[in-house]
């Protein structure tokens, strides 16, 4: 756990202060969703997977709760880093993307609609014979966070690299 | 396999017209300064239409600017 949230500091270091001049914004934005997920969406698998929530009358409100607030707690971490990220480069904000960004930002979409598809075709075909209820709904949210955490690796990596 | 790769001048080019910087260069073409860096060091291959506007910017032709590059390793 400690060495995760080292992880995580590292990043914010790498977007916020030393990467703050040289890093295009749309790459901060990027790690920035990439952050997110990994600090809300890691914790609410964490506890869905080793059932660590306790058993309860109505397990459907729990899960709702839970699912509420790790939603709730993204949105909040997205808005105020896009915020801040806009503050600080306000005129890259406003530029339309480039045809560079365009090539990166469908390179990534691609790779995401496979895991995307992969995933469906997994959770729709195959869970329901040895699966229910909240396993097969936590299970394609996972591949809906999983396809986004692609989507955002493929766009930090295409921008590290360059191309 | 294919080999071969473009090359380019954009930046002994940019010396020549007076060290403008990439992100001047960027903003005539309506690319990022991230994107001219890119494509300066071969990383990536820009469409045509890109390619033109920058061979106008210096005032050059084409192929002033860009060259096939038979043996250099094609870029991935």
């Amino acid at each position: 756990m400690l060495r995760i949230i080292d992880i995580m500091f590292a990043i914010v270091y790498i977007v916020v202060v030393d990467g703050g001049t040289k890093m295009p914004y749309r790459e901060k934005t990027a790690w920035l969703s990439l952050l997110a997920m990994v600090v809300t969406f890691g914790p609410y698998f964490a506890l869905v997977a080793t059932r660590a929530l306790p058993s309860e009358p109505s397990p459907n409100l729990r899960q709702l709760g839970l699912f509420a607030v790790t939603a709730i707690v993204e949105m909040l971490i997205l808005g105020v880093g896009h915020l801040y990220l806009r503050h600080r480069s306000t005129q890259e904000a406003r530029m339309p993307l480039d045809e560079r960004d365009q090539v990166i930002m469908r390179r990534s979409l691609s790779s995401a609609y496979y895991v995307l598809i992969a995933g469906m075709i997994l959770v729709g075909c195959v869970m329901p014979f040895n699966s229910s209820g909240w396993s097969i709904i936590n299970a394609a949210l996972f591949m809906i966070i999983a396809a986004e955490v692609v989507h955002y690796g493929v766009v930090v990596f295409s921008y590290r690299r360059q191309a | 396999m294919m080999k071969g790769s473009i090359s380019n001048r954009i930046r002994i080019l940019r010396f020549h017209g007076g060290e403008m910087s990439q992100a001047e260069l960027g903003e005539r073409i309506g690319v990022t300064r991230q994107t001219i860096a890119a494509i300066e060091s071969g990383k990536y291959s820009p469409s045509l239409e890109a390619a033109f506007r920058i061979a106008h910017a210096f005032n050059v032709p084409l192929d002033e600017v860009f060259q096939w590059d038979e043996n250099a390793p094609q870029l991935k």
